[in-house]
């Protein structure tokens, strides 16, 4: 693996049971750069993404890892290898999944000071520096319960932070939102973006993807059907595939009520 | 009235020995419960099958006979537990049958995206387990764990018939000796039922306790 490349995913398969999520999926994150994935609901951006730090596993393929190998189908890398990944991987969760039990800055520490023996104090001190950064300092001794769903986000994008991971993974961070409640995670995620993180995204926003990511990945019917550089694909796409499902996100209006072709004129006839 | 004041001292006294036992009992079922909830989720599978049928044994057989077979039963092989330690044995054996069912709910119903957040942050399966998925499942077991200290100190209404001095017991001798049955049994009832009052109390407070993050 080229000293440039964090993660190298080759030709990646996954199936749960008889239903095949994905096949021959293949990308490279090169440090510092941002890879957003997008395409339809159920083409398995979400199983690919949680290959990566290994919440699931895989049935077929190889994952370079920050100088790790796991090959799917086989052994599953041991404890060791996990966790080095995952501490050096951060995720953040469409769903948060902030612990309930724990009020903000608990949540945040509780993996420095589990799993890296961070002092209590200093661990303290990190924490709040995250907070200001994401503009919640004084949400340091809520529990999450108390939070509305775009400031819990931001807890969690620092609870995955406060690891200073070398990788982070969103897997749509705003599509549980409401809508006036995105911009304020999506700038937390560019600042992240301009400071040079390496990032993979899974990402309904296109506009937001153009603006962050530098390659984009299209994920649909069972594999890649299109990457490149952001730009390149999100404005001339060059598979038909990549297009109508560009075409559909950008324009939804346009797309036919389904049930409609259904629906009788008044009266029963056709 | 008389006779209520004669034996309130000799109800109390088995009003405290009773809620010694049941406190003690207790804390000793919600322990091994806890384990044994983990070994029958996470265990191997013998370890599994062991657990599962204690549990089914505990719920299916008659409380009094479970008390008899330790207290009676045993005395064939030679061995005598006195009235308190077969009572202790048998509410502990008891209360961790039902415990580990409580317990297993509570871990059941913890959304698995925290066992990912946790995995995900690099937390070992052990400390996830201690820090992020026992604690919550403790507060989801907490309304029935309430109902079920209830039942525990009711449970040692049969204590009476192995001679352990409790509330009951007192209240039967008092009978037998001066056939005051009414007044004596509400006395009795009237000591149960202010300390299940109070442990509903205790239960409504950590309850709201835990509402702060709930
Ligand atoms: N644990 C699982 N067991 C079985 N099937 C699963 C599991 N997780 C996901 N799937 C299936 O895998 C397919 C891909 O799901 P996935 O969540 O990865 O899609 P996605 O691209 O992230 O979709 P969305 O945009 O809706 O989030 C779906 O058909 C889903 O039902
Ligand atoms: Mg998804």
């Amino acid at each position: 693996m080229s000293n440039d490349v964090v993660i190298r995913a080759d030709r990646l398969s996954k199936r749960f049971g008889t239903l095949t999520v994905f096949e021959d999926v293949s990308i490279e994150v090169k440090k510092r750069e941002v890879v957003a994935i997008i395409g339809p609901s159920g083409a398995g951006k979400s199983t690919f993404i949680r290959c990566i730090n290994y919440l699931h596993t895989f049935n077929q393929g190889t994952l370079e890892i920050l100088g790790h190998t796991i090959v799917g189908g086989h052994n599953h890398p041991s404890k060791d290898v996990l966790q080095d990944i995952r501490t050096r991987v951060g995720m953040v969760f469409q769903t948060f999944n902030l612990f309930p039990h724990l009020n903000v800055i608990e949540n945040i520490t509780l993996a420095p000071v589990e799993v890296k023996k961070v002092p209590r104090a200093q661990a303290n001190a990190r924490a709040m520096e995250l907070l200001e950064m994401v503009g919640l300092p004084h949400k340091a001794e809520m529990y999450p319960k108390r939070l509305s769903g775009g400031e819990q986000q931001r807890v969690a994008i620092c609870r995955a932070l406060a690891m200073e991971p070398e990788v982070m993974l969103f897997d749509e961070p705003t599509s549980m939102l409401d809508p006036e409640l995105v911009g304020e995670v999506l700038a937390a995620i560019r600042r992240l973006a301009k400071e040079g993180m390496t990032m993979v995204l899974v990402t309904h926003e296109m506009q937001f993807a153009k603006e962050v990511a530098d390659t984009v990945v299209i994920m649909a019917d069972h594999g890649v059907v299109e990457k490149g550089p952001a730009r390149e694909v999100l404005e001339s796409p060059r598979t038909e595939r990549a297009q109508s499902f560009l075409h559909r996100v950008l324009n939804p209006e346009e797309v036919p009520d389904p049930l409609e072709q259904e629906v009788l004129p008044i009266g029963g006839r056709r | 009235m008389h006779i209520a004041l004669e034996y309130a001292g000799t109800i109390g006294v088995g009003g405290l020995k009773d809620v010694a036992l049941t406190v003690v009992s207790l804390i000793l079922s919600i322990i091994l419960g806890t384990l044994f909830a983990l070994g029958r989720l996470y265990g191997p599978w013998p370890v599994r099958t062991l657990i599962y049928w204690y549990v089914e044994i505990i719920r299916g057989l008659p409380a009094i006979l479970q008390l008899f077979i330790i207290y009676f039963g045993f005395t064939q092989w030679g061995i005598n537990f006195s009235p308190l330690t077969a009572a202790l044995i048998w509410l502990v054996a008891y209360g961790t049958g039902y415990a580990v069912e409580i317990f297993r709910s509570g871990i059941m119903e913890i959304p698995t995206g925290q066992r990912e957040a946790a995995a995900a942050l690099g937390l070992s399966s052990r400390t996830t387990m201690i820090r992020v998925v026992v604690p919550q499942a403790y507060a989801i077991m907490l309304p029935p764990l309430t109902s079920f200290v209830v039942l525990q100190l009711k449970n040692t209404t049969l204590l009476y018939l192995i001679g352990f001095a409790d509330i009951m017991y007192e209240a039967r001798l008092g009978v037998d000796a001066t056939n005051h049955a009414a007044i004596l049994y509400f006395m009795a009832a009237l000591a149960y039922l202010i300390l299940s009052l109070i442990i509903g109390r205790v239960g409504v407070r950590l309850e709201r306790n835990v509402a702060a993050y709930r």
